[in-house]
């Protein structure tokens, strides 16, 4: 409910997908989306160890079992960063039990330099995030600009010096296995979550 | 060694990409396999509306290309696909609809968005019908310019054969002629009409991205060289996914892929106009495959090709990988 506020505050009503306005709970998409095509294939995600907010050692090796979502974001992004945090929260609320159980999020700062554990720490607090089941992931610049490459995000800075970056949202299934990827702010957030509730039904 | 090698590629490539069709596979892909070339090659030419494809550069490399090669081609883009001198390229629809139809080794693959082209006139022309009798300015006779043209003269009804004079200038003289009414009308894409309006030259008759039925139809389509999407499936697949990645990017990030193609020699200012009115996101909402039976009907009225559509769609279009990524990539 609050990821819902945020993110209409944040956001003009006029690009929110009609999902995200309606406050209605959604239904049980395990059992309503049963008859949809599997999610394709792509490869094995590009693995990943890196520092979390409490400053342990989180890898995607370790989550496997559940399934992930890999987003990429930084505290200070004043623009569309706004948007996709709280959208991963409201969606974090809507998933329930099954969030942190079975599924996880991870958001990996694309601003190592400054994004330090307890910048990272504040900025989950900030958004209501559950980090029992939300990691929010920094390392050195090498790897994060690494990282970004090999899942396909462009991070560089501008002539300000701003950070200026793609935003690609991936959903990576129990065994390790991308298996979408959203692209830019504006998907919606309810078939985002239908994807997550699909990949459990998988063995 | 040798052997095994081929034999391991073969079987990583079918088992990523599948079976038999025109790019030699059939079945839905499994997970992909590395490129099976680092090496890529796309062409450069005058138009902005291609910008995912200069976009794409950084996309390509993510997506395991480490060479990605742009060589200047004018607007003949078309003979670097077919000579096997570009692996692969953004091009309007009804141009490779006719090398098709001669038999040209290319194959396309998906579409990327729904319109550039701008049909500008004097006064003396307000509707497409109005064009009988009329000169009208394209940059080369068989260019995608005269066959937009030619397309939309036959919706009405109209001869492109007899019933209009074409001019050859370059798209520069063109301009200059629609000034002094020299030319009763031109046919530009990005930055053509962005200069037309800003110095109000003529007006706006035709916009392919907004007039319907062209608005409805992809006009500038992905294709690859036949040879180079048939020995190589999964770099093809790779190089569309990062086009039609770098067109989502066009349209989420318009400044900034403005500023990656000023960084290219294009003015940031036309770059930027293109990116906010080209409708690059709606590569999802629509089938390449209407774009080309459309087209098809249109070329065939006028005479200009041979083909059915169902023989072009068979021959010439592989919509595997561009179905595949539009379930892969959502947003």
């Amino acid at each position: 409910m609050r990821a819902a506020l945020i993110l209409a505050l944040v956001m003009p009503a006029s690009i929110l997908p009609a999902s995200v306005m309606s406050m209605e709970p959604p239904s049980d998409t395990r059992q309503a989306t049963a008859q949809e095509q599997p999610l394709p294939k792509i490869a094995p995600a590009p693995g990943f160890t890196l520092t979390s907010q409490d400053g342990a050692q989180v890898s995607l090796a370790d989550l496997r079992g559940k399934v992930v979502a890999v987003t990429f974001i930084f505290t200070r992004c004043s623009a569309t960063c706004p948007v996709l945090t709280p959208m991963m929260s409201l969606v974090q609320d809507r998933l329930g039990r099954d969030f942190g159980n079975e599924i996880a999020f991870a958001s990996i700062t694309v601003d190592p330099e400054h994004d330090t554990p307890e910048t990272l720490k504040l900025y989950a607090q900030m958004h209501g995030a559950d980090v029992a089941g939300w990691s929010f992931l920094t390392g050195s610049p090498r790897t994060i600009s690494e990282l970004t490459r090999r899942y396909g995000v462009l991070a560089s800075r501008n002539v300000s010096g701003d950070i200026e970056h793609t935003f690609l949202t991936s959903i990576v299934d129990r065994h390790g296995i991308l298996r979408v990827q959203y692209l830019g702010v504006r998907f919606d957030p309810e078939e985002f979550r239908r994807d997550l509730l699909s990949l459990l039904r998988e063995p | 060694m040798r052997m095994n090698e081929s034999r391991r590629r073969f079987l990583a490539t079918f088992g990523s990409a599948g079976a038999i069709g025109i790019m030699g596979v059939s079945t839905p892909s499994a997970q992909e396999a590395p490129p099976e070339t680092s090496t890529i090659r796309l062409f450069k030419m005058p138009g902005i509306c291609i910008a995912p494809q200069y976009v794409a550069e950084e996309m390509l490399k993510s997506e395991g290309f480490k060479d990605i090669e742009y060589f200047d081609t004018g607007i003949n883009t078309y003979a670097a696909l077919m000579s096997g001198k570009a692996d692969i390229g953004m091009a309007f629809v009804a141009n490779f609809i006719v090398h098709l139809d001669a038999g040209a080794p290319i194959v396309l693959l998906g579409g990327v968005h729904t319109g550039c082209y701008e049909l500008f006139g004097t006064e003396s022309v307000q509707g497409i019908r109005d064009l009988k009798g009329k000169t009208v300015a394209v940059p080369e006779l068989g260019s995608a310019h005269q066959l937009f043209v030619s397309s939309m003269m036959t919706f009405v009804g109209l001869d492109p054969a007899r019933d209009v004079n074409f001019v050859v200038y370059s798209p520069a003289e063109s301009i200059e002629l629609l000034a002094e009414r020299k030319v009763d009308a031109l046919m530009g894409f990005p930055p053509v009409p962005q200069e037309l309006r800003e110095r109000k030259i003529g007006h706006l008759i035709v916009s392919s991205g907004l007039d319907r039925p062209w608005s409805q139809y992809f006009c500038c389509t992905v294709g690859a060289n036949r040879d180079f999407a048939r020995r190589n499936p999964v770099a093809t697949k790779r190089a569309l996914r990062a086009i039609l990645k770098a067109a989502q990017f066009c349209s989420a990030e318009p400044e900034r892929a403005a500023r990656l193609m000023a960084d290219k020699g294009y003015r940031y200012d036309f770059a930027l106009q293109t990116m906010n009115e080209i409708r690059y996101a709606s590569w999802r909402d629509y089938a390449p495959e209407d774009a080309v039976r459309f087209y098809a009907l249109r070329l065939r009225e006028a005479g200009m090709i041979k083909s059915t559509p169902n023989k072009i769609l068979t021959e010439g279009t592989d919509w595997r990988f561009f179905d595949e990524l539009k379930r892969e990539l959502k947003g």
